[in-house]
Formats: C-alpha cells, sequence, structure tokens
C-alpha cells in the first residue's frame, strides 16, 4: 500500500496532495499568496480526509525542495521531515522544476512542443531553469520527460541562447511555464522573434504556469515505487544559491568593518 | 505523562541557537540541548539571518530527537509542545514553528504558541522552584531592554522599554569598534573587569522624570565619537577603560529604573531575565541598589539566561493550564509585542 502526501510551498501559492497507489490525486490549496506557514498543516489535513485516510495511513512524505522561495521551501522541508520523523515514515525529495514540467506535460505534448523548460522569477534577471523533453510512446499513452538541460541558476538571457541554438540547430517548439514568464515574457518573445522563430515558442497559461502539490505528488509515486526514498534528516533543501554572506566570504568581498571585527 | 508528571516538548528558534527541552510540571528540566551557531556567524560579525535560518532547518530534528532521549521519554509520552512564534527573525522562527506545528498534528499532542520575552521570564520558574507572581520583572538581552510587571503567571505589563536601541545592540555595536568582537555583551563583561569605571564620563540618560523607558543611541554615538576623536589626536585607546565606562553608563540607569519600578509598584522582588541579565556589574549594581530598598533580587543561572528550550516549555505549560490553546494556523511573528 502507499500513501503519500506531497507538500508543494516554493511558489506563490502552498499546496498539499496525496495520491495513492493507483495514482488518485487528492489536492488542496491555500488561498492566500505567501501564506505557507499558516496554511501548511490545514491543506495537508484536508489532503488526508478528501483521500478519505487517516494521518496514521501515510506512507511517505514528500516535499517540493526546491528551487524557489527560501522561505518557502524551509517550512515545506521543514514540514515534511518533521511529520516524517514523527510518523515513521520515509521522505522523498521532488525538484520543483521538475514537478512544473510535469504538471505542464500534456499541454505540451498536445501543442507539440520537444522541449518543457520551467523557469523561476529569481530577480534582476537571474533566474532558477532546466529543459527537459517530452518523450511518449508511440500508442501515446505513456507520457514521460528526460531532463535536457541541467537544472541551475541561468540568466534569463544565457538560457534563451542556449535554446534558442538547441531550436536552430534541431528544430522542435519550446513549452516555457513558470513565473518567470510573468516577469521575462517579453524578453522570451523577443528572444525567439530575433532568431525568426517565434512560431516555435510557447507560453503556458496562468491556469497551469505555477507550482502545484499534484504533480510533485505524481513524481513522488514513481520515486517511491523505485525505492528513491530518504530518512527524514537526508531530506534537505536545494537552494541552488549559497546566501549573499556566504559568497561574499568565499569572493572575498565581506566589508572591511566585518574583517576587522573577526 | 511519564510517573505521573505533566511533559512539555519547549521549541526554541529565534536567533541563533536551535533549542529543544523537555520540562516536567512546568518546573523541572529533564533535558534542555541547546545547538549554538555562535562559530558560524562569528565570521561574518554578528548573526546572518538566511545562515541562521538555513541551519536551524538542519539542526532542529536532530536536536528534537535528542531532547527526547536525553529525558529518556519518548514522543508519545509529551503532553504539550510549546514553541517561540516572536519576536525574532521571521526566518529562523518559522522553523521552530513548522516542526512544533507537524508534532502536534502528527501525535495529536495539544500546541501553545509562546512570546519569547515570557519564556526568558518563566526561565526563572525552572531555577527558582518557590516563585511565583506577582514580581517586578527586568529583561534584558540582545533585542530588547524591558522593565514588566507580572501580576500574574500569564500576565506581563511592559511598564517600561527602550525608545531606540537595544542595550544589548549598544553593548554589539560600541565592542564591534573597540575590536573586542561578537557576541557583545559577553565581552565587554569581561574587558570592563579590567578597566577603570570613571576613566571616561559618557552620559547617563535619564529621560523625562518618572519615565522607565530606556535610550542608548545617544550614549552609542557618543562612545564612537569619543573613539574617533582619540584616535584622531594618536592617542591610545584603553579598550578596558572604554568598555568599563561604556557598561557603566548603560547598566547604572538599568538597575535605577528596575528597582525605582519594583518600589513603586510595591514588588518585594526583582526577577531578571535575558542574556544581559548574567552580565556581572549590572547584577552587583542592582542588587546594591534594591539591597537598600529591602528587595530582593533573582536570576536565573547563566545557560537559562540564553535562549533555550526550557523556559518555552515552562512559558507553555503555565498558559496551557489556564486554557490557552493554538491552532494549526499558528503564524511567526517576527515584531510579537510584550
Amino acid at each position: 500500500m502507499i500513501n503519500i502526501l506531497a507538500l508543494e510551498t516554493t511558489g506563490k501559492y502552498g499546496s498539499a496532495a496525496v495520491i495513492k497507489e493507483d495514482g488518485s490525486v487528492y489536492c488542496a490549496s491555500s488561498e492566500t499568496e505567501m501564506n505557507h506557514l499558516k496554511d501548511i498543516i490545514t491543506i495537508s489535513d484536508e489532503a488526508v480526509k478528501a483521500a478519505g485516510i487517516s494521518k496514521k495511513d501515510l506512507t511517505h512524505v514528500a516535499a517540493s525542495a526546491g528551487p524557489g522561495s527560501f522561505t518557502g521551501i524551509r517550512i515545506g522541508v521543514t514540514t515534511a521531515r518533521t511529520l516524517g520523523q514523527m510518523l515513521g515514515i520515509p521522505c522523498i525529495a521532488v525538484s520543483s522544476l521538475e514537478a512544473m514540467a510535469q504538471r505542464v506535460l500534456s499541454e505540451a505534448i498536445a501543442a507539440g512542443a520537444l522541449y518543457v523548460v520551467p523557469v523561476i522569477n529569481a530577480r534582476r534577471h537571474q533566474t532558477y531553469a532546466g529543459a527537459w523533453q517530452a518523450v511518449f510512446t508511440s500508442d501515446g499513452e505513456h507520457q514521460s520527460i528526460v531532463s535536457e538541460m541541467p537544472e541551475k541558476q541561468y540568466m534569463i538571457e544565457d538560457l534563451l541562447a542556449e535554446l534558442t541554438d538547441r531550436v536552430m540547430e534541431n528544430g522542435g517548439r519550446v513549452f516555457f511555464t513558470g513565473d518567470g514568464i510573468d516577469a521575462y515574457g517579453d524578453i522570451i518573445e523577443d528572444a525567439f522573434d530575433a532568431k525568426g522563430i517565434r512560431g516555435q515558442l510557447i507560453l503556458a497559461d496562468e491556469g497551469i504556469r505555477y507550482q502545484d502539490a499534484g504533480s510533485v505528488a505524481k513524481i513522488a509515486l514513481a520515486k517511491a515505487e523505485r525505492g528513491d526514498t530518504l530518512t527524514y534528516d537526508r531530506l534537505l533543501p536545494e537552494y541552488m544559491r549559497l546566501s549573499e554572506a556566504e559568497q561574499r566570504l568565499r569572493d572575498g568581498t565581506l566589508s572591511d568593518k566585518i574583517k576587522k571585527a573577526r | 505523562m511519564k510517573n505521573g508528571r505533566h511533559l512539555t516538548l519547549g521549541i526554541e528558534t529565534s536567533c541563533d541557537e536551535t533549542a529543544v527541552s523537555v520540562v516536567a510540571d512546568g518546573r523541572d528540566i529533564l533535558s534542555n540541548v541547546i545547538s549554538t551557531q555562535i562559530s558560524i556567524h562569528t565570521q561574518f560579525g554578528g548573526v546572518v539571518p538566511e545562515i541562521a535560518s538555513r541551519r536551524h532547518l538542519e539542526n532542529i530534528n536532530g536536536v528534537i530527537d535528542k531532547a527526547l532521549s536525553d529525558a529518556d521519554v519518548c514522543i508519545g509520552d509529551i503532553d504539550l509542545v510549546g514553541v517561540t512564534y516572536g519576536p525574532g527573525l521571521v526566518g529562523a522562527l518559522l522553523i521552530g514553528v513548522a516542526a512544533a506545528k507537524s508534532i502536534a498534528y502528527a501525535c495529536d499532542i495539544p500546541l501553545v504558541g509562546v512570546n519569547h520575552m515570557h519564556g526568558h521570564i518563566a526561565a526563572n520558574y525552572l531555577e527558582h522552584h518557590d516563585l511565583e507572581p506577582p514580581f517586578m520583572s527586568l529583561v534584558v538581552s540582545g533585542g530588547h531592554t524591558n522593565i514588566v510587571n507580572v501580576p500574574d503567571y500569564n500576565k506581563c505589563e511592559k511598564i517600561g522599554g527602550t525608545r531606540d536601541d537595544a542595550a544589548g545592540e549598544a553593548f554589539d555595536k560600541v565592542a564591534r569598534v573597540i575590536g573586542l568582537g561578537y557576541p557583545g555583551g559577553p565581552k565587554v563583561d569581561k574587558a570592563a573587569r579590567e578597566g577603570n569605571r570613571e576613566a571616561i564620563d559618557f552620559k547617563r540618560v535619564w529621560l523625562e522624570p518618572g519615565s522607565y523607558d530606556f535610550s542608548f543611541s545617544g550614549l552609542k554615538t557618543q562612545a564612537l565619537n569619543y573613539l574617533n576623536s582619540e584616535r584622531q589626536a594618536g592617542r591610545e585607546i584603553n579598550v578596558n577603560d572604554v568598555a568599563a565606562s561604556f557598561q557603566e553608563a548603560v547598566v547604572e540607569v538599568i538597575a535605577e529604573k528596575a528597582v525605582r519600578a519594583a518600589a513603586e509598584y510595591g514588588q518585594k522582588r526583582i526577577v531578571m531575565a535575558g542574556g544581559v541579565a548574567s552580565n556581572t556589574r549590572l547584577r552587583e549594581l542592582i542588587s546594591e541598589k534594591a539591597a537598600a530598598q529591602g528587595i530582593d533580587v533573582l536570576r536565573p543561572s547563566p545557560v537559562l539566561c540564553t535562549d533555550n528550550g526550557a523556559m518555552i516549555a515552562s512559558a507553555a505549560y503555565y498558559a496551557y493550564k489556564a486554557g490557552e490553546r493554538s491552532g494549526y494556523d499558528l503564524d511567526a511573528v517576527p515584531a510579537l509585542e510584550f
């Protein structure tokens, strides 16, 4: 028996979902922006109840471990770790970007896209992003994604240069998703326009553009089935970025005042 | 419940200590685990909030485990979870709150959110087993300088506070510029023991007559100006004298006002709390002034003056006994008022 509670708090709206062994998903979402800490247990309990189970029936707890809002990541991961610890069940780490790609997969395939590219806005032209290829069997029934460009921090311009080069070389359409569209939509369109491939670009509708626990749950189920689980203390955030102070320490650019105090 | 005793798990993550404790009947410490991040933040000259939040997350579950095993209990024995929900660094607070809510939910245990400052006062219930309200409390820590009338376990009436910098902040700042480093409080205290309190005439800021409030920013500026002018004049600075004179100007005002407040409110005891309560000179001076008025001074041992989970457990226990409960919607409140 498998019953996984999946948490997604890396974006603007928090959500929780329970997925059962048969793949059925039960979701609950926060109705207020950035209300993750306040809502996390309440929406988790709603999802558990919607699935018609008790919290003691949970077999795994999964968290979207990032990238995304640092604060949001910590709320989801701390909750998942502690629930895992207290209920005595294993944890599962899911990439927020992979879950976002998973969420738009059928739309991307329907639109004939070769690449699915989730982009999270990290401000000042920075993004967290990755690219996956949509793969499906000839009968069109079994869909999955394989990583095509690594998940990391990209300057939006660098990401677009690499993607448009690939399209120029191999053809194929690109399906963008994530709040990176809200922040850099014009820059994305201009980059495709500039190479005369505007027709190859598709932007996800707002209804499916953002993080959601249902897709985290689907990836978590696949991971649980292949035994890709962690003890609670091994579930850790994937910030994809050092804190500013650590970066300065590494670069040797801490302010003189602080150096003196040391 | 174990051996007929009510057990509270107290969780504290408001600044740079990840701390969890098990307390029996609100008074007896069965375990008190404090994982400090001081050595990490020292290299940055002060607490870096983003780093504190990251370390809390990595530490919290191990600290919970250790608190339970040190107390020789299991989570099923715990009757109540208490957690600091403010004031403090928001990213740090939320780790404790998220963990506490998850425990309460997973194990069906009641939850009480605790004001960190009330926790500091409650530290005294752990140290002095027969102490009961009413009393006057002086809460002095890195971020706070308050005089608080405590008529009852669950009532804290703030009658005076700082209008600008907290005493601890002023200590940190001056410690930094005279090269003593972080954390400033203990380092100034130590240096001051070797210095002359009357070497430099730093001003005492009393504010308007009858006020129990404090202001330390002017004093801080005076100290910085003094250091600049001495350096410009090419005179060597005696760090110990600066520390002793500066500290005297801070603690004389605090001690005087705390004793005056106790006398005016007819309280026979002053209960000290918070990190700065372990400052040697403050303790000495307040004891002298209080004794002259027939007022007793109590304080917790140094380990209970710093941030810890036991004080949160004790405060949660008394709130719980008075019927207080927090829901699963408990949120972190970084600027929580006294």
